[in-house]
């Protein structure tokens, strides 16, 4: 098929966005599991869409081709453009505008005839003017009215179509401009920005994660289910072994990282019997089932689970029932601001200061081991340390010898 | 309703600015492709200019004028409504407005119930002051008009700083919950957390000096290896997918990763790599290398695993 810049399929064009911006390292003869034209098709896709963005390197393995973006020096998320694109057809785009100048805010509701009837009298100005059937026309309509932006009622054998509404923004700008970054589905906010004139913003965002942006539409079927109360079947994909395997959910929270920008559905698993977390990323289709009647009581669970989870884990894999941790840090009595880093970053444990120079962080958690690079971060001042998991408390000790070793600090320790 | 749909695509965005257009006057040529130009992308003049003009598209007579009666319209679609009532819900709405839009009996989207920013900072700014709400739309509406503002705020020792910036733009972290403002024309620093703002009002003078705000010139790189165990690759990349970076295969399971990053963010990106523990190693710049090697000696002093 001849290479078209509009996409029907976002699946292929996720997978290469992530494997673009994310890692980056790949060259076209990685991509194995495709095939070359089709690399070639999709980095044309974004170099289209993303080109002030694109960046390209020569190594000796060819050329790689990666996006590389400060999320900090851009006021709005490049990669929505993404969900820009998709494909119509000649008919659809005509249809479309001539619907919505016959089927304007405040007009009386027309009849499927006067629709058809207004649409033909548009097209005699064209020289060879296309027709659009009777069948064609009531499913745009009814498509539309799915989408809200159409009417449909019926008054006995009589269906009539009118605008669902006047097409005014209702908040500003810069609520737009700072909720289309922040929000979860920010892209929706996206859309209503191309609704109005463009202004610059006056926002920019650190330490802000756009890798969401690709999951959106899987994320927005999660947040409907989940607003329904219903059951999902999630289909997921493992990235090393690319096989898929199906899961029978209830969604009962997205958690999201702000330090990594990874996003978590929180489910019930009927196949598991228990609450478990499954990153959004690796889900490549949602399929909202019936509604489920637990949903409050394995939300409340969940609820109950949450003072010990440090991260999204809800099973250590020692198996127990909560693993405890617990660390001293050390500071001069001017590093009052170390204290207050732990008090500001402790999530679900909590923190005694035991002198003026010294605190200690205690929490009982269902996987210790989501601490560890949090506790990474206050080497040089870490005086003492506990893990219930002794082989986790070994491993953190010999990671820290191999540390030393790398960098050339002293020699190794006996263990 | 449906996401990637093509009434939100810019397609359909670029000819309906085309079709205003030409409700309006006979749209030209080259005032077409200059609207496919701003609203679509690179390769969309190819298709897109012929298709309007030649009559694919049957919206556009030849003479540059539509058979549509009125400027295009739309009204929102339940998706977009849905989110709008879903941001309703968000307390920092009230920063920006006291009246929230009325969307009639619309369910939001999600609720504050259905998402959980797990590992943001518990000491974000206080989106129910009043205080902080009214400094925050002045300070919105100054850097629209670009009126100078005088600001008192609590420096780091506690002392009360007083000066007059330019605001630029405001600054927000997702991870610490806080704004900050930017500003320039300032001698001590042009960056000023909102949540510490005691008292800020326009100035009826600029500020003394022309300085900018922060460029690129103040931009570094740091440059690591990293060994794929326990999934590094993607925790390191993922982590550090925010910033200008680039990653390179050395061997199998073997990576050289160069970050871009601001120089006052030295001090975090430290011990965000830190956290990485031995599954990278920084190799460059040298003087990075050595702060990395300075905090592992001064844990290893006091290591416990060193008495054990």
């Amino acid at each position: 098929m001849a290479y078209s810049e509009r996409i029907k399929n976002f699946g292929r064009i996720r997978d290469y966005m992530r494997d673009f911006y994310v890692y980056g390292f790949k060259s076209r003869e990685d991509y194995t599991l495709k095939s070359a034209r089709s690399y070639d098709d999709e980095r044309r896709h974004l170099e289209s869409w993303l080109g002030d963005y694109m960046r390209f390197r020569q190594g000796k393995d060819g050329k790689t081709v990666f996006l590389s973006i400060d999320s900090r020096r851009v006021p709005h998320n490049p990669l929505y453009a993404a969900w820009k694109t998709r494909s119509f057809t000649d008919g659809d785009i005509t249809l479309h505008f001539h619907l919505m100048d016959l089927l304007r805010p405040g007009d009386a509701p027309k009849t499927l005839r006067e629709i058809l009837d207004g649409i033909d009298a548009r097209l005699s100005a064209f020289h060879s003017p296309r027709t659009f059937d009777e069948s064609t026309v009531r499913k745009k309509l009814k498509e539309y009215a799915e989408e809200g932006i159409v009417e449909i009622q019926k008054d006995g054998k009589t269906v009539t179509y009118r605008c669902a509404g006047d097409d005014t923004v209702p908040v500003s700008r810069d609520v737009l401009d700072f909720f289309s970054e922040t929000a979860p589905c920010g892209v929706i906010g996206s859309f209503l920005l191309d609704r109005l004139p463009r202004q610059v913003s006056v926002f920019s965002f650190k330490h802000h994660y756009i890798t969401g942006t690709m999951d959106s539409e899987i994320l927005c079927s999660l947040l409907q289910a989940m607003h329904d109360r219903r059951y999902v079947t999630v289909t997921r994909r493992s990235r090393n072994s690319g096989r898929e395997t199906r899961h029978l959910l209830v969604p009962l929270r997205v958690m999201i990282s702000v330090q990594s920008g990874r996003q978590y559905l929180m489910a019930y698993s009927e196949d598991a019997c228990r609450i478990r977390s499954f990153r959004i990323d690796g889900i490549i289709s949602v399929l909202a089932g019936e509604i489920c009647g637990q949903f409050d009581e394995l939300r409340t669970r969940l609820r109950a689970m949450e003072p010990h989870l440090f991260g999204v884990s809800t099973g250590s894999r020692g198996g127990e029932a909560l693993q405890h941790v617990d660390f001293t840090v050390r500071y001069r009595p001017e590093e009052e601001y170390i204290y207050q880093r732990l008090l500001r970053e402790r999530r679900c444990g909590t923190v005694e200061r035991l002198s003026d120079t010294e605190s200690r962080f205690s929490a009982d958690v269902y996987d210790a081991s989501e601490l560890v690079p949090w506790m990474r971060t206050f080497l040089c001042r870490l005086v003492e340390y506990h893990f219930s998991d002794k082989a986790l408390e070994a491993q953190f000790r010999e990671d820290l010898e191999t540390m030393y070793r790398m960098y050339g600090v002293g020699e190794a320790s006996p263990s | 309703m449906m996401l990637f749909s093509e009434l939100y695509s810019a397609y359909y965005s670029a000819v309906a600015a085309v079709l205003t257009a030409a409700c309006d006057h006979r749209a030209g040529k080259e005032e077409i492709r200059e609207i496919i130009r701003e609203r679509a992308f690179s390769e969309s003049l190819l298709s897109m200019e012929p298709a309007l003009t030649k009559g694919e598209w049957q919206l556009l007579l030849p003479d540059g004028t539509t058979p549509l009666c009125a400027p295009p319209t739309m009204p929102l679609t339940t998706l977009q409504r849905r989110w709008l009532a879903a941001i309703c819900q968000d307390p920092r709405i009230r920063l920006f407005t006291d009246e929230l839009p009325s969307l009639g009996d619309t369910e939001p989207l999600f609720s504050q119930e259905d998402i959980l920013l797990f590992d943001r900072y518990a000491d974000g700014d206080p989106y129910g002051d009043e205080d902080y709400i009214r400094r925050f739309r002045l300070i919105l509406r100054s850097i629209r008009e670009r009126t100078p503002l005088s600001i008192d705020s609590i420096g780091r020792g506690g002392a009360v700083i007083h000066r007059t910036l330019m605001p630029e733009r405001l600054e927000y972290s997702e991870k610490d919950d806080k704004f900050r403002l930017i500003g320039s024309g300032c001698r001590y620093g042009y960056v000023v957390n909102l949540a510490r703002i005691l008292r800020c009002y326009p100035s009826p003078v600029p500020p003394a000096f022309q300085s900018a705000e922060g460029t690129d010139a103040s931009k570094c790189c740091v440059t690591l290896e990293l060994w794929d165990e326990r999934n590094a690759l993607e925790r390191v990349l993922m982590h550090f997918s925010h910033l200008e970076k680039q990653a390179e295969k050395l061997e199998e399971g073997h990576y050289r990763v160069t970050l871009t990053y601001d120089l006052s963010d030295e001090t975090e990106m430290i011990i965000r790599l830190l956290s990485f523990g031995p599954m990278i190693r920084v190799t460059g710049p040298e003087d990075f290398v050595e702060k990395i090697r300075s905090r592992l000696i001064l844990q290893k002093q006091c290591d416990p695993g060193q008495h054990a």
